[in-house]
């Protein structure tokens, strides 16, 4: 459950991470303790909002319609969820439909689920497969205009996404790609951050492996697939954290594509439920949705630890 | 000879072709979807455009209205810059603080970097949702209950101008500070220890080791973390969809939670004006080109090449 230490990057010795540096006297080390101790205290203030979001989830409608509002679930239920004494007709008061009751497509909110896991694992696999190709093509290959190509795309990291929101969504629709889903991934694939770390992170690779597998009668597409790709591994990496949470993220560029109930990813479909309703009693079931939404990318925190503060590292040191 | 050339000219040909196939994918999806549109919104800048019929020119006036006569978007440049401001400089202040607490490899350390670090793995649409009922106008939200501890009256948080501000800066510096401090716990760890070892023989104080070691040498850290802190918060716009959009106002009661995205958002996909939003849209591209370009970054790059 927590952050792995980062690793040091190379060229620097291995050294102890500062904190741990020894002070002299008994004195400074309490002086060192206690100038910690606003940091403890404001720990607490990133504790208490996560655990009012999970007691929420837990209590019952009527609970959190009650004043003074519990921090313990009187009796946690999974009602939010799924309540199978809620009737549409209202025959039973006080029961009130759970996350996976509320929305009128099939499956429900695992609809939206899917789509999320699904948008976001295509943009991830297939903007690393394309920038990974062109940041080969611009590290290695002595190519005319490739110098030219890299400025142009390292000046366009400068543009806000935005700026380009209007001529796109007019684009999805011209194509027929609004509510659907080549207009969430097909327009995001072309990342220039991605491939600009790319880039850099191949120019420190020694051309010798690439040379030798030229020399072996290997093609273009084999070398990048069998020893750029591997050789890519770690920054391949960084950057899938990077996509995959600034996807499993992305709010406004759905809001914007997306009509249909069954096409919303979670961020939509939560921002719908939450603009139409609004009472206390309705907050268990939105912060159910909430916390389903969040446990996939947690999920690939707690799993790719290192990787999330060795990712970051890399691309704050390097970009 | 001559037909060693030809086919040495040959077999680059090849190699070359290859070289170009393989930066098709990306080029074609760039110039589509990142190029033509950002030179497409400039010419939409220059036109009266609602969508269905064709783009009709109107020269700067779009630049004209936005700039002299629109009191909304004046409110929403103010409301960002204020923003920008507090929530960058606060960001960057906390995370460094808690990059120097908590940087070592003990686990209290580690388990704190992960509480600190949690928001950011969390759905940011969760973290909004969970703002909005924290602040919630009667007694049940968590906020209220609090100032009822202390005998305070209920306050309706999201539905009072002067809070709108100050409740976004503390969602962005809660949800981002953990962030920041990866960050700088990377920088620290790349100072080599010797330099302190030398700075105590020489019997230099903490705080002088830290005025004179640590901040010097953490400066490209400090410099992407406010950045990259000033170009995200420059670009807010879900912190406010979520939190305070009212039935008719995008920005909250009296627009006091407007800024520069969500009002490109009012204007283009409320009010379907979307010339005039591309050119609200060029306003913010042009601040954020020239914190980029402070930022020299393109110089730095290049050279490496």
């Amino acid at each position: 459950m927590a952050i792995a230490p980062t690793t040091t990057p190379p060229g620097a010795a291995a050294v102890s991470p500062r904190g741990a540096a020894r002070p002299r006297s008994r004195r400074a080390r309490v002086n060192r303790h206690l100038l910690r101790l606003p940091f403890y205290l404001l720990s607490l203030t990133m504790i208490v909002p996560f655990y009012w979001l999970l007691i929420t989830v837990f209590k019952r409608p009527a609970e959190l319609a009650k004043l003074p509002p519990s921090f313990v679930p009187e009796q946690p239920v999974l009602d939010n969820f799924y309540d199978p004494l809620w009737s549409p007709s209202g025959v039973n008061p006080g029961h009130l439909q759970g996350i996976f009751q509320r929305f009128q497509v099939d499956f429900g909110f695992w609809r939206f689920m899917f789509n999320s896991i699904v948008i976001t694992t295509a943009i991830t696999v297939g903007s690393l497969l394309i920038c990974s190709l062109a940041a080969y093509v611009i590290a290695k290959h002595d190519v005319k205009g490739r110098k030219v190509v890299f400025v142009m795309i390292i000046a366009s990291m400068m543009v806000p996404w935005q700026t380009t929101l209007i001529p796109n969504y007019v684009i999805m629709r011209n194509l027929g790609w609004l509510d659907s889903y080549a207009g969430y991934i097909v327009p995001a694939l072309a990342k220039a951050f991605v491939l600009f770390f790319l880039v850099q992170y191949l120019q420190s690779i020694p051309d010798e492996l690439i040379q030798a597998a030229r020399v072996d009668g290997a093609g273009e597409w084999r070398i990048w697939w069998r020893i750029v790709l591997p050789l890519l591994r770690p920054a391949l990496a960084a950057m899938s954290i990077f996509i995959v949470l600034a996807e499993w993220n992305n709010f406004l560029w759905p809001l914007i594509i997306v009509q249909s109930d069954e096409m919303a990813n979670l961020p939509v479909a939560l921002a719908r439920l939450n603009s139409y309703f609004a009472g206390p009693d309705h907050q268990g079931a939105i912060m159910a949705g909430g916390l389903l939404a969040s446990l996939p990318t947690i999920a690939f925190f707690l799993v790719f630890q290192k990787y999330f503060t060795r990712g970051i590292a890399l691309s704050g040191l390097r970009g | 000879m001559a037909n060693h050339a030809v086919s040495l000219r040959r077999s680059r040909l090849r190699r070359y072709g290859t070289s170009y196939l393989m930066l098709v994918p990306f080029l074609g999806l760039f110039a589509g979807f990142l190029i033509w549109p950002l030179l497409n919104s400039l010419y939409l800048s220059f036109t009266s455009f609602d969508g269905i019929k064709p783009p009709t020119f109107t020269g700067l006036e779009n630049f004209r209205r936005l700039l002299v006569e629109d009191e909304r978007f004046r409110h929403a440049l103010g409301n960002t810059s204020v923003y920008v401001a507090a929530s960058v400089t606060l960001g960057t202040l906390l995370s460094l603080g808690l990059a120097l607490a908590f940087n070592g490899s003990s686990w209290p350390h580690r388990v704190m970097r992960t509480i600190f670090f949690l928001p950011s793995v969390t759905s940011s649409i969760a973290l909004m949702l969970m703002w909005k009922w924290i602040f919630f106008p009667s007694d049940v939200g968590l906020a209220n209950t609090v100032l009822d501890w202390f005998g305070q009256k209920a306050v309706a948080w999201l539905a009072t101008p002067g809070l709108t501000v100050p409740i976004l800066v503390l969602m962005s510096v809660w949800g981002g500070m953990g962030y920041g401090m990866v960050l700088y716990v990377a920088g620290l760890g790349a100072i080599p220890e010797e330099y302190y070892e030398a700075a105590r023989i020489d019997g230099a104080s903490t705080w002088q080791q830290f005025r004179r070691i640590t901040l010097p040498l953490l400066r490209p850290v400090t410099t992407y973390v406010v950045v990259t802190g000033l170009i995200g918060a420059f670009q807010v716009f879900e912190a406010v969809y979520i939190v305070f959009r009212g039935t008719n106002q995008i920005g909250g009661v009296l627009d006091s939670g407007l800024m520069i995205v969500p009002y490109l958002y009012d204007q283009g996909f409320t009010h379907f004006k979307l010339g005039y939003a591309s050119a609200v849209a060029w306003v913010l591209f042009l601040i954020i080109f020239v914190i980029s370009l402070v930022n020299l970054r393109l110089g730095r790059a290049t050279k490496e090449l």
